[in-house]
């Protein structure tokens, strides 16, 4: 059978060409939107989590809901040094934001002002490769502040002028002290840019009255697939229920939210692809069996029974899917390996999606061996499951009745 | 041997455009039978063929090929049955366009599983006896009409069947191409004890054959041995 299928193949030459370049095309397509899709949403969340978000943070209840001196963590320390035993924790870091009035002689602004350990947020999140200007913290840096670009045009800053700060402590008394602009950043997100400022904690702690305490702690995991995972072991490890302990997922639910709109958009525009391809594949097979359909019945009368008439439709399209997979595969893959290091660059794109932190115009491609091998499974199933109703049109037929189709 | 008993077949029944296209068929064809259904247009012949052949099934009646009844058969046992008891012969010549010569006279051998040597061996036996053995890497399209009919009926011939049925198989022939290839029939019928029956209106064919059954309305009106 497997040899009358390839004969059949190699004869009627002009429609297993266009079956094959039909299937060829489709799973160069298909392979090339999935990684599309796959590497745009895996940028933006990489994006996102590098800047700022932790993969996992622990917060004080309602702190995030209500905020405020009362809703900070105490007593860090305790609980970093159980953080310091999960093997899958690669980094942690806490922080202590306030919110505060910056002003200069002219202007004045409220902004986010965070103290920070600047070693751990050099790991962390990007913060540091954020730098547009100066020298980024360390923790001899007492005064020095790390100012969102957009914030110090606001304030018309350059590097080495004064800026007095007025907030409060985490006590509730008054703070107030003259920072010195000593390095500027830009993330690409105006909103982060134009309303954040950081200090080192070594000297922020004093002025606030924050050591020890922390509005949260920032997590960095080795691999963030563990996220879920990890959590629950912190949850369990640190085993206090006036804490919380959230992922990425739960952080950034606006973004997730989108980005699953958007995986669900995807789906839906995926299946219509792929409904578009199964029909112009069944068609098309649909067509050519029609016209074969004495030749089949011929074959029925001389005894090939239905499985072997079945066999035959089935070579046919795996000699043709191989065919058209053998060439497209390397192509696609060539593809999406190329743009997943030389991403495309779409002006703009960095707008629509700065509010969740999109640094880039860059739209990588993902290129993942595992999703181009099930892309191509969906394409042999689609291609095989093209042959069943030519199939069962064959079969509509009695052997004779088909040997007289016209 | 093959015997029809009461054998009945309707087309749309209980439509209004009801046939009865076979009526009351009593036969019995012996081994070895050179045997032509004839009649005029519409009697019957090809669905008779067809019923014998197990390409159809019948309504009332039975049929027995030696001891078997093919009527009780099902679908796929009549397949199986085709494949190793009968052979075709179709007025529309009906090779498959892929293969060559060689390969279309060996293909129903090669689907009952004889081996490479045994088929080479009888394809060229059969091709010989029926003078295509020069053509055998041809393709059917590259054959006249009586060669491309003489493939199939070494098609039919060659896994050496125990009944040939041939509709109108001269059909599409001309007188000298016709008449080669009866003789050719006739040839292997009486050499390999092959019953062949034939459904036609042709003159020459009336004339090689050992029986005549004349069909008239789906019913046999005559039947005589010569
Ligand atoms: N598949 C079918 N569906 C409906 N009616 C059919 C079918 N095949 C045959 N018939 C009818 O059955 C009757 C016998 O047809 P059959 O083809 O056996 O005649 P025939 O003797 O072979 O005629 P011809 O010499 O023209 O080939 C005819 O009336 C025909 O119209
Ligand atoms: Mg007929």
């Amino acid at each position: 059978m497997f040899k009358l299928a390839l004969k059949n193949t190699l004869f009627y030459k002009g429609r297993s060409t266009a079956t094959a370049v039909l299937t060829f095309a489709s799973t160069i397509l298909f392979i090339l939107y999935i990684s599309l899709t796959n590497g745009s949403h895996n940028a933006i969340l990489e994006n996102s989590l590098k800047i700022y978000t932790g993969a996992i943070e622990i917060y004080h209840k309602d702190y995030r809901d209500i905020g405020g001196n009362e809703y900070l963590i105490q007593n860090v320390k305790a609980i970093t040094d159980k953080l310091a035993k999960i093997e899958a924790i690669e980094a942690y870091s806490t922080r202590y934001e306030t919110y505060g009035l910056l002003s200069n002689k002219e202007h004045s602004a409220a902004s986010m002002v965070a103290g920070i350990e600047p070693e751990k947020e050099k790991i962390l999140s990007s913060l540091e490769s954020a730098l547009t200007e100066g020298a980024f913290l360390d923790k001899n840096s007492a005064n020095c502040v790390y100012m969102g670009i957009e914030l110090a045009k606001k304030l018309k800053l350059g590097i080495g002028d004064e800026v007095a700060f007025i907030g409060s402590a985490s006590d509730g008394s008054f703070a107030a002290d003259i920072f010195r602009v000593c390095a500027t950043f830009k993330t690409g997100s105006f909103e982060f840019d134009s309303s954040s400022s950081f200090i080192a904690r070594s000297y922020f702690d004093e002025l606030m009255y924050a050591k020890n305490r922390a509005s949260y702690i920032t997590i960095k995991l080795k691999n963030i697939d563990d996220a879920e995972k990890v959590n629950s072991q912190i949850i369990t490890i640190i085993d206090d229920e006036n804490l919380e302990s959230l992922t990425w997922k739960t952080l950034m639910r606006n973004m997730v939210e989108s980005m699953e709109v958007d995986a669900v958009f995807g789906y839906i525009s995926l299946s219509l692809f792929m409904v578009v391809i199964f029909f112009v594949i069944m068609i098309y097979g649909f067509i050519n069996v029609s016209s074969r359909i004495k030749g089949f019945g011929v074959l029925r009368c001389i005894g090939l029974s239905k499985r072997n008439i079945f066999s035959i439709l089935f070579y046919e399209i795996l000699i043709l899917s191989i065919l058209a997979t053998v060439l497209a595969t390397p192509i696609a893959a060539y593809i999406c390996y190329y743009y997943s290091i030389n991403p495309i660059v779409i002006e703009g794109i960095a707008d629509i999606y700065k509010d969740y932190g999109i640094v880039l115009n860059e739209i990588p491609f993902d290129f993942n061996l595992f999703t181009i091998g099930w892309n191509l499974g969906v394409i042999y199933l689609l291609n095989f499951l093209s042959i069943l109703y030519p199939y069962m049109y064959i079969n509509s037929f009695g052997p004779f009745e088909a040997t007289r189709h016209v | 041997m093959i015997k029809l008993q009461n054998v009945n077949k309707y087309f749309y029944r209980g439509e209004p455009r009801e046939v009865h296209a076979l009526r009351d068929i009593n036969l019995i064809i012996e081994a070895g039978e050179f045997t032509l259904f004839r009649g005029p247009s519409g009697c019957g012949k090809t669905t008779l063929l067809n019923v014998i052949g197990a390409l159809d099934s019948c309504d009332s009646g039975e049929i027995f090929l030696q001891e078997r009844e093919i009527t009780a058969l099902s679908e796929g046992e009549r397949t199986n049955l085709r494949l190793h008891e009968m052979g075709f012969v179709f007025q529309a010549y009906n090779l498959i366009p892929v293969l060559n010569v060689e390969e279309n006279i060996g293909f129903v051998m090669r689907l009952r599983g004889f081996s490479d040597s045994d088929i080479k061996k009888r394809v060229l036996e059969v091709a010989t006896l029926l003078e295509i053995d020069n053509k055998l890497k041809s393709l059917p399209n590259a054959l006249s009409g009586g060669q491309q009919q003489r493939v199939a009926v070494a098609r039919a011939v060659a896994a050496k069947p125990k009944i040939i049925l041939a509709d109108e198989p001269t059909a599409n022939l001309d007188s000298k191409n016709s008449e080669i290839l009866i003789g050719m029939m006739r040839e292997l019928n009486e050499r390999e004890e092959i019953s062949i029956l034939f459904a036609s209106h042709d003159e020459l064919i009336m004339r090689s054959v050992t029986r005549i059954v004349t069909l008239i309305d789906g019913a046999v009106a005559d039947d005589y041995k010569q």
